[in-house]
């Protein structure tokens, strides 16, 4: 008998959560692309156009997707463990914080002026910190000023970058 | 061979310089500093540090780059002996015998033969590159389109076998890098393609964004929720030098593992991440003793890490003379050389001979930098050692969002790293190992702009790739490790490699 018809009789059934998000993950993504590139033309062999790449591309993303999430049905493998959304909050919303008040936005009615370095630096540092499970809040927050004091002298004095430091108490 | 040591001799004249002597020395010493770190491997360290070389000419940047990327590996090998965790693939092997040296007090030891392999395999890798440079950039020069797409076809089907995990999860990954590096405007045409009509993503996706959204904040997501272990070793280091008996217990090994090492990492595929594998193997298979492997051998480390590290240094020459990178390291290494304005290739040497030449000759200081500043600086890295991870994330966050943030002098960056962090995070909760997309990422645009231009020259006929002889030998090489990596009894060693 072959090892087909042994994998066969145990049955299909889903034995790899993880191989089978990957592959729907994979599908998906092929599809957004496939979705997005479908007004450019492929062109032809002699001469190809912009759309030819992206959609083979895409093509074999979903044929690679394909086959995990069918794998997934005949060969054990690890179970989708679950999602820290602490972490995604606190680190990805540092980072976001950090890219809004830095130069300051405008979002319809909502408004924030150029902050600077000296404001957001103390708010990446808080935010995320906040994200560990054993986060020390004094701690933190005299780290928040070493980091943001020595992050300022190495990138605007040592290397000069230009990045504002604090433009409505400094001028700079 | 005269030739070659003129050239050595321009690239000490650029390279001693007290300013890029300065570069190189900051380059090793904050490339360990932030390798060093637990859970902070040399993709993370070099798209972290990426930023501090920005207001430099571009032959200091690459200098000091190149030293941020020896201090990183060797920053990683600290961290595999003293606290039990590999930073990457590479120093995984000498984990098995250095942690167990140094938990028997011989981690000061351990570090000096690490120290001293990795500065005698990187003299010998120096002169590799020095010897190899100028010929094969001659032949790259014959290489047209269609050998250049076949070669790049051939790198990503060697980074696909040897990466870590199941085969189809790298190639999915792999694939999936060459779709991001689409999107974009269209070279040819000027068309926009498939940028939701968002401005800043006509330019394409930045490399610094994905980079440091990928391996710097999703890392970082991936080691807050598995709190890590950390081993550090309680007791002495001791004293740092080998001594006579260890020193001729690891002159063979040293040896062997730097022409394997050396060898592997020419490979236009990841044929470095072999290297210390390999080494360990030969060494365990003709050692007198092979049951003291894995228990504290000697060997077990001074091999590897030489193997390591003549690899890491190898794996330059098909950068340098032909602009393909072969792993995720050298993937950053590209990206930063184009922050800079070079294209990395054949013309660098012929246009560039200073940079060229002023790189290679610092590898080799910066070699003899790592011996000198770290032996005597042990002490602060099992300091830092003791960071607590609630610190060194927030650290690591704060030095991330300034340096996106300066890439462009765009705040909207450093949001979209962000999402790059969470589609990172995503990957790795679906089991993918990302730095195969960072390669594919790279390769991406050069390989479309090759195919474009090999099926210009053909008429539209695939042919052209099967009917050139070099082309079509490297697709033959391509398709021959694919297959033998697929064979069920292959399968299964490569995963005892990778276990082990």
């Amino acid at each position: 008998m072959s090892l087909n018809k042994i994998e066969a009789a145990r049955g299909w059934r889903i034995r790899s959560t993880q191989d089978l998000g990957a592959g729907l993950f994979m599908i998906a993504l092929a599809a957004l692309a496939l979705f997005l590139s479908s007004d450019l033309s492929p062109g032809t062999l002699r001469q190809i156009g912009p759309g030819m790449l992206p959609k083979a591309f895409a093509w074999i993303c979903a044929g690679l997707g394909a086959l995990l999430a069918f794998n997934s049905l005949r060969y054990n493998g690890e179970k989708l463990s679950g999602w820290s959304w602490r972490g995604v909050i606190f680190v990805l919303g540092a980072a976001v914080v950090f890219g809004l008040t830095v130069r300051g936005f405008e979002i319809g009615p909502l408004k924030v002026p150029q902050l600077g370095m000296l404001v957001s630096g103390p708010l990446v540092v808080i935010i995320s910190g906040l994200a560990a499970e054993d986060v020390k809040l004094k701690e933190l927050l005299i780290f928040a000023a070493v980091m943001t004091t020595g992050c300022a002298l190495l990138f605007k004095y040592a290397l000069g970058l230009p990045i504002p430091l604090a433009p409505w108490l400094l001028g700079i | 061979m005269s030739e070659m040591f003129a050239n050595l001799a321009l690239g000490f004249g650029v390279a001693l310089t007290l300013k890029n002597i300065a570069l190189c020395f900051t380059g090793c010493l904050v490339g360990t500093l932030i390798g060093v770190l637990p859970g902070v491997g040399p993709i993370a360290t070099i798209a972290m540090l990426l930023p501090i070389t920005f207001g430099l000419d571009p032959v200091g940047a690459l200098i000091m780059l190149a030293g941020i990327y020896y201090g990183a590996q060797y920053g990683g090998s600290t961290t595999a002996i003293l606290v039990n965790i590999p930073g990457e693939a590479t120093s995984v092997v000498t984990t098995l015998d250095g942690h167990q040296m140094a938990k028997q007090g011989r981690a000061g030891v351990a570090l000096g033969t690490a120290a001293l392999a990795s500065f005698f395999a990187g003299t010998v890798a120096t002169m590799v590159i020095a010897a190899l440079g100028a010929p094969l950039t001659k032949l790259a020069l014959l290489f047209g389109p269609a050998e250049y797409f076949s070669l790049m076809v051939m790198g990503l089907c060697f980074a696909v076998v040897l990466a870590r995990g199941s085969i189809l999860k790298a190639f999915c990954m792999i694939m999936l890098g060459l779709l991001l590096s689409t999107v974009g405007t269209d070279l040819e045409t000027g068309q926009e393609r498939m940028t939701f009509g968002f401005p800043p993503l006509s330019d394409g996706i930045d490399f610094a964004v994905l980079a440091m959204g990928v391996f710097g904040f999703a890392e970082v997501l991936r080691n807050l929720e598995n709190p890590e272990t950390r081993d550090v070793v309680r007791t002495k280091i001791g004293r740092l030098l080998p001594n006579w008996d260890d020193i001729k217990q690891s002159i063979a090994p040293v040896l062997r593992g730097t022409s394997v090492g050396a060898i592997l990492g020419i490979l236009p595929g990841n044929g470095a991440v072999l290297g210390p594998f390999a080494s360990y193997t030969i060494e365990k298979k003709i050692a007198k003793d092979p049951s003291r492997f894995g228990k504290g051998a000697i060997e077990g480390v001074a091999g590897p890490e030489a193997a390591n590290n003549a690899g890491a240094q190898t794996a330059f020459i098909p950068l340098l003379t032909l602009g393909i990178p072969p792993n995720a390291v050298m993937a950053l290494m590209v990206g930063a050389m184009t922050i800079h304005g070079i294209i990395p290739g054949p013309q660098v040497m012929t246009k560039n001979p200073d940079l060229f030449w002023g790189m290679i000759a610092s590898m080799w200081i910066g070699n003899l930098m790592l011996l000198v500043i770290n032996l005597p600086l042990v002490g602060v890295w099992v300091k830092l050692l003791q960071v607590p991870y609630r610190l060194m994330f927030p650290a690591i966050l704060i030095f991330c969002s300034i340096g996106i943030y300066s890439v462009n002098n765009q705040p909207v960056d450093v949001a979209f790293t962000a999402l790059f962090g969470l589609f990172g995070y995503l990957l790795i909760k679906l089991g993918f190992e990302p730095a195969p997309m960072l390669l594919g990422f790279v390769l991406g645009k050069l390989m479309e702009e090759k195919l474009r231009q090999a099926l210009i020259i053909s008429r539209g006929s695939f042919l052209t790739f099967i009917e050139r002889p070099i082309s079509a030998g490297l697709l033959l090489v391509a398709v021959a490790i694919l297959v033998i990596a697929l064979l069920p009894s292959m399968s299964k060693k490569r995963e005892e490699v990778f276990t082990e």
